[in-house]
């Protein structure tokens, strides 16, 4: 190759077969480069200015494409390709994967491509609005009010009774949670929102499992996880363990852009709907709504390929919102300067 | 890929796994250069595997709503521009000062107002439930007495064009239940916040289960 480059251009822009036919006309010509002074190309070493010019018993033992041709096996590539591992073996191993950020990660997820509608404005004006909404004034001074003690002390009747654990509160193994103000450190948020679709019918036609997972997956964008029925009832013909159902769960800008879709687009189109029961909520923030089948297909992502699904396949589907509020109004105060209408008697 | 380790000492319990013919790997002897991934089919202790995410394409769409506001949004959907007709900026619910949402009922030939004429206000399904016995009796009284003539009572319903539901119940109403009938959000928020700084059960830790319970048998008798 090198031998090759101390020819002239016009030469080197020959066919090799042509090349090899008429080696005198490239000798022949004067070029600038090969004239050069020997003198000012002493310091380069091997340098290919200097290097004699090929004979033309050389130009005619110079066949790559003869040496291609005889070549038995394929030559490595000439890229060096890394590809990261496909396995983490712990911080002190010499081989590590690049950081998730790095494109060329294997967990590497790209975006984020736009600043969803709904979260710029919860950043502008929703979250100081609750902020503001929701402050009461303490003076200065007053003394912090305690949290009442909600565990059950041992009566100390019995020696034992020393070093015992608090009892939990009688008929309800479940400490409900205690609202916490909302202040500039606090303030509610969406945290994550799982929809879950729940097709008895799939255990008879698992058919339908499909239909509901492309369903999820057209509506979040995210791959749906297949669930499983946790309880033995016979006459719902349901047995435990059975696949029956998908569910899936966005978190931030996929989240916040759900409920935008579902609040702006989904909702209005809903007929005779009043807005969500305000009844909803598990008392700890966390609210949830459903949608009939009638009512998916309503989504902008199913409505445009309708057709792709079977009409009496397709699944209706629960959504919960989990917010980082700790009481259900706080949740309801969230959602509703959200846009969502809630109706109907309070609960929490 | 994969040379960098080649000069490690293999894991005794891998090998073991992986080739039981060589346990002893302790040697110089070359290793392989790549480990085959069903070696690993199984979780173990000292290697996770890194899955690759599996994400459908997302499209940036162009979402234009009724009111010619626009905005983008990562959707599965490949249109690139989606236009909405119904959306929360037309619809009573989210627009409830917007006058040309409601349903106006449109009366010029008169017939709607000679039918309560007649038969009083009972029929109409939006009327207040105080108003309604009064109103019934009258209603009935004034059937009685005239010569029942089906074609006389007939409505004429003109509902606006962008409201579609319930047309003939809300057109038959009277126009200060109309517009008494729909909730306006905005209080329902003012009560929320007003009500936020009493004394709330949750504050000190929220009802028990029974207690839950006993509220809402309350709640059911009221």
């Amino acid at each position: 190759m090198a031998s090759l480059r101390g020819l002239s251009r016009p030469a080197r822009s020959l066919p090799l077969s042509q090349l090899s036919r008429q080696t005198y006309t490239a000798a022949s010509i004067r070029c600038a480069s090969s004239q050069a002074d020997a003198g000012a190309l002493n310091d380069l070493e091997d340098s290919t200015l200097t290097a004699p010019q090929l004979g033309p018993d050389e130009k005619k033992e110079f066949r790559p494409w003869k040496r291609a041709a005889d070549r038995k096996h394929a030559l490595p590539s000439g890229r060096y390709q890394y590809h990261p591992p496909k396995f983490n073996r712990g911080p002190l191993h010499p081989v590590q994967s690049p950081p998730s950020s790095d494109p060329i990660a294997r967990d590497f997820v790209p975006g984020p491509f736009n600043l969803p509608r709904l979260k710029q404005t919860y950043h502008s004006t929703i979250a100081s609005d609750l902020m503001t909404l929701a402050y009461t004034h303490v003076p200065p001074g007053t003394p912090k009010k305690e949290a009442p003690e909600r565990l059950r002390s041992w009566d100390g009747s019995s020696p034992y009774h020393k070093n015992r654990g608090l009892r939990g509160p009688r008929g309800n193994p479940v400490l409900p949670l205690i609202e916490r103000d909302i202040t500039f450190t606090n303030v509610p948020a969406i945290t994550e929102i799982t929809i879950a679709s729940y097709v008895p019918e799939a255990i008879k036609d698992p058919d339908h499992l499909l239909v509901a997972r492309s369903v999820l997956l057209a509506l979040t964008g995210t791959t749906p996880e297949i669930t499983k029925t946790k309880a033995n009832v016979v006459q719902w013909g349901i047995k435990t363990g059975e696949r029956a159902g998908v569910k899936t769960t966005v978190y931030g800008n996929a989240a916040y852009e759900f409920l935008d879709r579902c609040v702006h687009l989904v909702f209005p189109r809903i007929k005779d709907w009043q807005g969500i029961r305000a009844t909803t909520g598990d008392s700890s923030g966390n609210l949830s709504f459903g949608f009939t089948p009638d009512e998916v297909k309503l989504f902008p992502e199913v409505e445009v390929n309708y057709w792709m699904y079977p009409a009496k396949m397709l699944p209706g589907c629960r959504v919960f919102i989990k917010t980082s509020a700790t009481s259900d109004r706080q949740a309801r105060l969230l959602l509703q300067s959200f846009g969502v209408p809630f109706y109907g008697p309070v609960r929490n | 890929m994969g040379k960098l380790p080649s000069t490690l000492l293999r894991r005794p319990s891998l090998a073991g796994s992986c080739l039981p013919t060589a346990p002893s790997s302790f040697s110089h002897a070359p290793l392989p250069s790549h480990q085959p991934p069903q070696c690993l089919s199984s979780q173990v202790r000292h290697a996770t595997f890194v899955p690759r995410s599996r994400r459908p394409y997302q499209f940036t769409q162009l979402v234009q709503l009724s009111d010619g506001s626009t905005f983008t949004m990562r959707t599965t959907s490949p249109l690139a521009l989606y236009k909405s007709d119904k959306d929360s900026r037309n619809h009573v619910l989210w627009q409830p000062t917007n006058k040309s949402l409601r349903n106006v009922e449109v009366d010029e030939a008169g017939k709607l107002a000679a039918f309560r004429e007649r038969y009083g206000t009972s029929w109409d399904l939006d009327t207040p439930a105080a108003a309604k016995p009064e109103e019934a009796k009258q209603g009935a009284a004034a059937a009685a007495a005239a010569a029942p003539s089906g074609k006389d009572g007939e409505k004429e319903v003109k509902a606006e064009k962008g409201e579609s539901k319930k047309p003939e119940a809300k057109a038959a109403a009277p126009a200060p239940a109309e517009a008494a009938a729909p909730e306006d959000p905005f209080d329902s928020l003012v009560d929320l916040i007003s009500a936020y700084a009493t004394d709330s059960k949750s504050m000190q830790g929220g009802l028990s289960a029974k207690d839950q319970a006993k509220k809402d048998k309350s709640g059911k008798k009221k």
